[in-house]
């Protein structure tokens, strides 16, 4: 009994660490193109929970549909903001910190833009996956926390196929890691930046339909998500592709397993606490590379 | 008490001290008196990252172990109201340094375990029933009295926040003057060569996190006479990430921006009140409107725009007071 | 004469590269010490571990005796060593007079409290501060520049101004890493000048340059490095005379070295 308890309890982890791996990635792909910490990350998850929800529902409770929903208004919606805002700051040669905080109006503006459209209460997300428990050899497994599992590994793998096959990918990284030299081998670094907030919209707008299906979707979703998120990055090494999914799942076990087994009211202390531990030993997190700051 | 020496501090500091003597809407008063105080959290983040680059997201936190230690004081033991704002102070100083074994930490690595820090103590104060009240919060705050005479009246607890803001606004510009001020700028453009020089990091590093928390300490303490009642929920990450957007906002760097700053983020959302749900959403589209002015902020534009219509560049170039990048 | 500095065996090593490899290295107190060598051949590897922003691998480093192998480079800087850098390392928005004051930060004393309640004790260090890193600009000449930002004055001015950040705290031993890089000829001819005058205020000097015409009239002894073992150590005179020598900068590139041969000699003789 205790280890079918232990082991829910380490799907539920796996499940909620995917989700801030999704966003994290996000989170990382951007520092890594332009060093921007993007405070509005968990906004775009919101603005993907939110499309996710209003296009499932237009379709009637089509799972697939708001997912494909939310990732496009995730993508659309980090596009947006880089092109409007981002960018134009960069080419002002403002410091870095000015856009670090413009990220954080962002964020306010997208929380209060999505409470006029949405509205303030939480919507109830259509019930996109099987909910019932499924028993495999003997243990009750969630099949909602499965899907997630699931859905979040075949996502990750479409980026790193992504990465490995596509120009697109390829350039983006090449761009991300020395721009000059991507210059003069003609990839466009602005083309690259804009696909790097993209694809990393899209993911958080993924990881926003799924969250919203295990609770459901609202306003303010967003910055608390998006900070753990934060913390999962700079955990796994900010920057670092695999850091970043590394850091989610174990932010996401940590959290759970505390919530279970330590308290409920310190679930999140316990993470901070394991991130400032891991900090301390590594400073630049568990695949960080030496060299990248603020 | 010596006052601070530019003509435009001066004028700016009898228009804040007339302020009462001309507005007498308490409520509009309860908000001036608020913009002080958190011009006093800005003054202190300025010293952590105008001046030594330290991305801190901790601020927020020693703000609420001050207002916490103060208002405790204050409810059940009957503290008198300037003890407790010292103690206040003292004990975010102390707080701060659990946080001296992560000064090492660089960039963004200090700012999300200061996060962390942050949300730790956040959640301490929710939880912990027997020593904050939890979510109930802390009540029955009594009102400030200095000497038996009772400052809580809306315009005296306004000049008692000015006179402390002024204190603590001539510490700083002490302070950024001084062997210390230097050594934290060096640290701030360069390490290798600050240490190089015989500064040793981290032990400036941690004094200057414990500088800025007993400021914000002493902020919390009048910020509890202030509301006269403590809720865990003014004192989430959410408050350090506004303290550090007062200091970045108002020109990173300057101690008069750092001021202008706390005004700004405390008082537009007020202004705004009357654009009902528009509020937060010209709020957020002003703070990214501000970044696009680079380091000089609005302390740098006013006066860039002083300096046009008067043609004194050079009384501007001293009043923008060396903004810099944190990095 | 006494030895200042000392080390014996000292290694470096990055991943599978011995940077600095067994160096052992007696500097005179007094002297002007050249470390030389082709590109590559761990001189400034090596002046990192002796100004302590590197640890050692292994070895240890003697300073006036006592053991400062594993002393940080803060430390080092407060007992007397003191360095420029090869790259540069001003703080570029202070102005040049508050980079020199800097330099004094491990030779004062005053506290936060001192500054926030202007004790008499904290007025008289910063006036001493200031006078002392006055005195170090019209050393190196930059007086009239002293309130300009340090990132805005031109190269070769920062140079100078490096030094005399360094120099103003009147170091036992100052560690020179390129001082001439960037510089024009007539520039470089006063920083000879500068050495010169440096070494006859008391402080030693270990200097690496590639410019033989600043190397060989300033030194009194030379430590020639090859892939980071020691290959040659002597007076200029002799390390001129020493095949090894010229064959590890023939074997980098022969025109190049024997440009730099030809000038060291003409440049030597013209002294």
């Amino acid at each position: 009994m205790i280890y079918d308890q232990f082991l829910q309890t380490l799907l539920g982890g796996l499940a909620i660490g995917c989700i801030y791996s999704l966003i994290a990635l996000g989170i990382s792909m951007i520092v890594r193109a332009t060093d921007i910490l993007h405070f509005a990350q968990g906004e775009v998850m919101m603005v993907g929970a939110m499309t996710g929800f209003s296009s499932g529902v237009w379709a009637g409770n089509a799972p697939l549909l708001a997912l494909i929903g939310g990732t496009f208004g995730g993508g659309l919606m980090a596009v947006a903001v880089e092109l409007g805002v981002y960018r134009p700051l960069r080419a002002r040669r403002v410091p870095l910190i000015n856009v670090v905080i413009a990220t954080i109006g962002v964020s306010i503006v997208l929380q209060n833009v999505a409470r006029l459209v949405w509205g303030s209460e939480p919507l109830a997300y259509p019930a996109l996956f099987e909910t019932r428990g499924l028993v495999i050899s003997g243990f009750t497994v969630s099949p909602q926390l499965a899907t997630i599992v699931v859905l979040s590994v075949l996502i990750m793998a479409a980026l790193a196929v992504f990465f490995r096959y596509s120009r697109a990918g390829i350039a983006m990284q090449a761009a991300a890691q020395d721009p000059d030299a991507a210059r003069l081998m003609g990839i466009s670094v602005e083309r690259a930046t804009v696909n790097t907030f993209a694809v990393s919209g899209m993911m958080a707008g993924a990881a926003g339909v799924l969250l919203g299906s295990l609770f459901f979707a609202s306003f303010n979703m967003g910055f608390i998500t998006g900070i753990k998120a934060f913390v999962a990055a700079v955990l796994g090494g900010l920057g670092s592709v695999p850091g970043a999914m590394v850091g989610g799942l174990l932010f996401g076990v940590i959290e759970t397993f505390s919530a279970m087994f330590i308290s409920t009211s310190y679930k999140d202390a316990v993470g901070m606490v394991v991130l400032i531990l891991i900090l301390l030993v590594a400073p630049m997190g568990l695949f960080g590379r030496a060299g990248r700051q603020v | 008490m010596k006052m601070p020496p530019a003509l435009p501090r001066l004028i700016a500091l009898l228009i804040l001290v007339a302020v009462p003597l001309v507005e007498h809407n308490a409520y509009w008063l309860h908000v001036f008196s608020l913009a002080l105080i958190a011009a006093i959290l800005a003054l202190g983040m300025q010293l952590l990252l105008g001046m030594a680059g330290l991305l801190s997201l901790g601020q927020g936190a020693f703000y609420g172990i001050g207002a916490y230690v103060a208002g405790a004081l204050a409810a059940n033991y009957g503290v008198p109201f300037l003890l407790t704002l010292l103690a206040g102070g003292l004990a975010a100083a102390a707080a701060s340094l659990l946080l001296v074994p992560i000064v090492r930490l660089k960039g963004t690595s200090l700012a999300v375990a200061t996060l962390g820090f942050s949300i730790i103590v956040h959640l301490v104060i929710l939880n912990e029933e027997w020593l904050t009240g939890g979510s109930l919060g802390l009540m029955d705050i009594p009102k400030p009295t200095l000497f038996g005479v009772s400052v809580a009246d809306d315009d005296v607890f306004y000049w008692v926040c000015l006179v402390i803001l002024v204190l603590v606004f001539v510490a700083m510009d002490r302070i950024s003057k001084s062997r210390f001020g230097r050594a934290l700028s060096a640290i701030c453009q360069d390490e290798e060569a600050a240490r190089a020089s015989g500064i040793r990091l981290a032990w400036s590093k941690s004094k200057c996190f414990l500088v800025a928390a007993f400021t914000a300490g002493v902020a919390g303490g009048l910020f509890a006479y202030h509301s006269r009642y403590l809720s865990p929920s003014d004192f989430t990450f959410n408050e350090s990430i506004e303290i550090m957007i007062m200091a970045v906002i108002g020109g990173l760097g300057s101690l008069s921006g750092a001021v202008v700053g706390a005004f700004v983020v405390v008082l537009m959302p007020e202004v705004l009140r009357s654009s009902g749900e528009l509020r937060m959403i010209l709020f957020g589209l002003a703070v990214i409107l501000l970044m696009a002015a680079g380091n000089l902020g609005i302390v740098g534009l006013a006066s860039l725009a002083a300096a046009k219509l008067f043609g004194l560049f050079s009384s501007a170039r001293a009043w923008v007071s060396k903004p810099r990048e944190a990095n | 004469m006494a030895a200042l500095l000392e080390t014996r065996g000292v290694s470096r090593r990055f991943g599978g590269l011995l940077a600095v490899d067994s160096v052992d290295l007696d500097v005179t107190e007094g002297e002007v010490h050249g470390l030389i060598g082709p590109n590559g051949a761990g001189k400034t590897t090596m002046l990192n571990l002796l100004s302590g922003h590197l640890p050692v691998s292994t070895g240890t480093i003697l300073f006036a005796g006592a053991d400062i192998t594993r002393l940080p480079s803060e430390r080092r800087a407060a007992a007397g060593i003191r360095r420029t850098f090869q790259n540069l390392k001003l703080f570029r928005e202070m102005t040049a007079l508050e980079n020199v004051m800097v330099g004094l930060h491990a030779s004062t004393r005053a506290e936060i409290f001192h500054a926030l309640l202007r004790t008499r004790f904290q007025k008289r260090e910063e006036a001493d501060i200031a006078e002392k890193a006055r005195a170090a600009l019209a050393f190196v000449g930059l007086t009239a520049l002293a309130d300009q930002p340090a990132g805005s004055l031109p190269y070769g001015h920062q140079r100078l101004l490096e030094i005399a950040r360094a120099f103003v705290a009147e170091p036992r031993l100052l560690l020179l890493d390129e001082p001439a890089a960037g510089l024009n000829a007539s520039e470089s001819r006063h920083l000879v000048d500068f050495i010169f005058r440096i070494r006859s205020a008391g402080t030693t000097i270990i200097l690496i340059e590639h410019h033989m015409d600043v190397v060989m009239p300033t030194c009194d002894r030379i430590t020639v490095l090859n892939y980071g073992k020691l290959l040659a150590r002597g007076t200029p005179k002799e390390i001129r005379a020493d095949g090894a020598v010229i064959g590890a900068y023939l074997g980098k590139g022969a025109v190049a070295a024997a440009a730099a041969v030809r000038k060291a000699e003409a440049a030597h003789a013209a002294h």
